[in-house]
């Protein structure tokens, strides 16, 4: 519970300070950016502090390039 | 643009620099060592000459579209679709780059001077002075670079000094004993941690005053910068002998716990661990600056300032979730990150150069 209205605190914050700028310079795409990364950075971060899984880029990365460093590796034994 | 600073030749060649030292100080030595053991430091001035080719390149392309970032002309090349993919693609190398960085701090804060601290505040702390430095634009972080910059190599310079007694040369014996594979295979890490990322720089070359000198700038901050890896490669060899800075994870950290001056110096590793908090800050602010300025440039944003809050917040889980342990970490950084660089750092920028000399833009 902490750690929610922690991140929730934080979010509030951040958004304090950057949406009156936004909006009095009548930034309508910008907000719309802002608005939809903050919502999957808090989704992300709250899913972090309940400790559900989330799937990780570099295991997805790893096996995307485990071939050819297996080669170059073995190439160079 | 969106970003209206301009800063000179000289802070351009401090910041090359600083990103080149910043990491690598502290890990390239074992991984170097690990494979090459005592021709570490031949590998290590084997990586740094071959990455003046990829230095060249980044240079080709960067005075070929001298007033135009990296996520801008891939657009203008490639067309709006594929552009946007590929800028896309480069946001994200350096998003993962910097959530990296900072889970490097983290790991190295918690293994090494403050076991007893959670890792997650290490990175909301770090991470809260990367978003000043990140949103108070680049030519503000040039200056203060600028300002760091002699105390990184005064420091340095003062840890080779006191480490002059305790180097022994029979360390680095038998030279080439085991051929020139086990060397091969020891730069071939190294190339991928510091070198592939100086890619990163393509984000902030137009923004240099004077294009010609800028790539005079790259080749210069690159070389000092592998310079100094060079010699504490060297240092950690002859000081430590290979065996033991193979085993380490840090092993130039380690390398300056051994400075004894008269029984009075002793125990200045936080130097090491000044030196390399200062240089990896730039590293993980310039690549976190250049993800958010690439992300606002590909949606045409008006202001990159815009998404780096909520970048910040996704960088701190990114970097919890991206390795459960150090072993992990530590393997694909010597496996894998290499490989993926070499997409970024060599292959893309060849694509992109091959079409703009097709297409004759």
């Amino acid at each position: 519970m902490v750690v929610i209205v922690g991140i929730l605190a934080a979010a509030i914050v951040m958004i304090m300070l950057e949406v009156p700028t936004l909006r009095k310079q009548k930034m309508k795409k910008e907000l719309w950016v802002f608005s939809i990364l903050m919502l999957v950075a808090v989704g992300l971060s709250i899913a972090m502090g309940l400790q559900i899984d989330i799937p990780n880029p570099v295991d997805g990365i790893t096996m995307l390039y485990k071939p050819f460093s297996d080669f170059v590796f073995h190439f160079l034994k | 643009m969106l970003e209206d600073g301009k800063i000179g030749v000289r802070q351009f060649t401090v910041l090359v620099t600083i990103f080149t030292i910043g990491s690598s100080i502290l890990v390239a030595p074992a991984g170097l060592a690990s494979e090459a053991k005592q021709d570490a430091w031949i590998a290590a001035i084997l990586g740094v000459g071959v990455s003046m080719v990829f230095v060249w390149l980044y240079n080709t392309l960067g005075t070929r579209f001298p007033d135009m970032t990296l996520a801008e002309y891939s657009e203008h090349i490639l067309g709006k679709w594929a552009g946007k993919i590929v800028s896309l693609l480069f946001v994200s190398y350096f998003f993962i780059l910097a959530a990296l960085l900072l889970r490097e701090i983290g790991d190295f804060m918690t293994t090494q001077i403050m076991p007893e601290t959670p890792i997650q505040s290490i990175h909301i702390i770090f991470i809260g002075v990367v978003l000043m430095g990140t949103r108070l634009g680049l030519e503000p972080l040039t200056r203060a670079s600028e300002i760091f910059f002699p105390w990184i190599i005064g420091l340095l310079f003062f840890l080779v000094m006191a480490l002059t007694t305790e180097i022994d040369f029979q360390r680095m014996e038998p030279i080439l004993g085991e051929g020139i594979k086990p060397i091969m295979r020891g730069a071939f890490p190294f190339l991928g941690l510091p070198f592939l990322e100086l890619v990163v720089f393509l984000m902030i070359f137009p923004y240099v005053n004077k294009t010609k000198e800028a790539a005079k700038a790259l080749f210069v901050g690159t070389l000092i910068g592998g310079i100094v890896i060079i010699v504490i490669t060297m240092l950690t060899i002859i000081v430590l002998g290979s065996d033991l800075a193979a085993r380490q994870i840090y092993p130039s950290f380690v390398l300056s716990k051994k400075v004894n001056i008269a029984n009075f110096l002793q125990r200045v590793e936080n130097i090491m661990a000044g030196i390399w908090f200062l240089t990896i800050y730039f590293k993980l602010t310039i690549c976190f600056y250049a993800s958010a300025l690439g992300l606002a440039q590909t949606l045409k944003l008006r202001d990159y300032r815009v998404v780096t809050f909520p970048l910040g917040m996704i960088l701190v889980v990114l970097s919890l979730v991206a390795s459960p342990n150090i072993v992990y970490f530590l393997t694909f950084v010597k496996e894998i990150w290499t490989p993926y660089s070499l997409t970024y750092g060599l292959l893309l920028p060849l694509i992109l150069l091959g079409v703009a000399a097709i297409r004759k833009i």
